[in-house]
């Protein structure tokens, strides 16, 4: 059971990843479509963090002893100056796990 | 094609691989503590090793795995799972549309293989690229090591399994939202790609306080269509 629900799980999470990739799919992305469409990492990476950030515990939280939101608007900042990922990743968690340490 | 020609191709693709896999390495030490808590929870679930760490290797999606072991540990029924599984991994239908004009012209075995690797930190890389800037190597190598690192992470969560600190207290979910602000961010260069940035955050705050299931979707593609209609907008204002 175990073993059938890991390959079934398996199928949807390829068939949601390769489908659209399919030439054979007979779908003609327009100027509109990909003109939306070049936003989608953009919208997707956000809507991925934010809710991480702005809500750590299930609930809405915006004081600034929260540590996610403090390191994620530095990191904000970081990102903007300097434009390198690991950098922009590497301080601002080192700045969050001691925010963590000296609140929590 | 002579010898040398051959060669030059071999090394710009070794290279293409290599810088791909430099680029999805602050990615994959972010994930490194949930392949840790992906490996650790499958086995607490009830799977067994194999099982567990086929989930990694062939589910190979951290959210889909995570979610499924806790509906394991439930004992949910299968009908149960796959739906749960659909809803979770629907974001890389948008991945999948989004890279159609990167990928599809590509063989089969290429197809298959980035499909496979086709995760939200391979998109992150690669979604903000234009098609003719995609490089299959620098996309390959970005996959085959995230994917490797996040196996590796399973396996050690596996091995070491109930002697790990409760790592879902530590908050590491932080190191994927670094990593996420740190490669959006820099892409925000016109007032459309900023009102998408904001609509998304803030759609996607709200739907997640009113619990409305397949909410990051939702959030994603309002900010998508306006972001698009600001575009339009301006370039009407500007009379072309």
């Amino acid at each position: 059971m175990i073993w059938l629900a890991i390959i079934l799980m398996t199928l949807v999470v390829f068939t949601s990843r390769y489908l659209f990739l399919e030439p054979k799919l007979p779908l003609k992305l327009n100027r509109h479509a990909r003109g939306i469409l070049a936003y989608s990492s953009a919208a997707v990476l956000t809507a991925l963090w934010v809710p991480l950030v702005f809500i750590p515990e299930g609930e809405l939280n915006l004081k600034l002893s929260n540590p996610y939101l403090v390191a994620a608007l530095v990191a904000i900042v970081l990102a903007k100056a300097t434009k390198n990922v690991l950098l922009t990743t590497v301080l601002s968690m080192l700045l969050f796990f001691g925010l963590k340490q000296w609140l929590g | 094609m002579d010898l040398d020609s051959q060669n030059d191709l071999g090394a710009s693709h070794w290279r293409e691989l290599l810088k791909g896999a430099l680029a999805v390495t602050p990615l994959s030490i972010a994930v490194l503590p949930w392949g840790l808590l992906a490996g650790s929870f499958a086995l607490e679930s009830g799977l067994d090793v194999f099982q567990s760490q086929a989930m990694s290797a062939i589910v190979f999606a951290g959210s889909t795995q995570l979610v499924a072991c806790g509906l394991f540990k439930a004992g949910a029924s299968l009908s149960t799972m796959l739906l749960t599984t659909l809803f979770v991994t629907s974001r890389h239908l948008l991945y999948s549309l989004a890279m159609r004009p990167h990928i599809s012209k590509q063989p089969l075995r290429w197809r298959l293989l980035l499909g496979f690797l086709l995760t939200d930190e391979l998109f992150a890389l690669c979604g903000k690229q234009k098609p003719e800037q995609f490089d299959r190597w620098y996309a390959l190598g970005a996959g085959l090591w995230f994917y490797l690192c996040w196996n590796a992470a399973s396996l050690v969560g596996i091995v070491a399994g109930a002697q790990l600190p409760n790592l879902q207290e530590l908050g590491l979910d932080f190191a994927v939202a670094a990593t996420f602000i740190a490669l959006v961010i820099p892409q925000v260069k016109s007032l459309p790609v900023l009102a998408a940035v904001l609509i998304a955050g803030v759609a996607s705050l709200v739907f997640e306080l009113i619990e409305l299931s397949g909410g990051l979707i939702f959030a994603s593609l309002l900010a998508m269509v306006s972001a698009y209609l600001l575009e339009k907008a301006q370039q009407a204002g500007r009379g072309r």
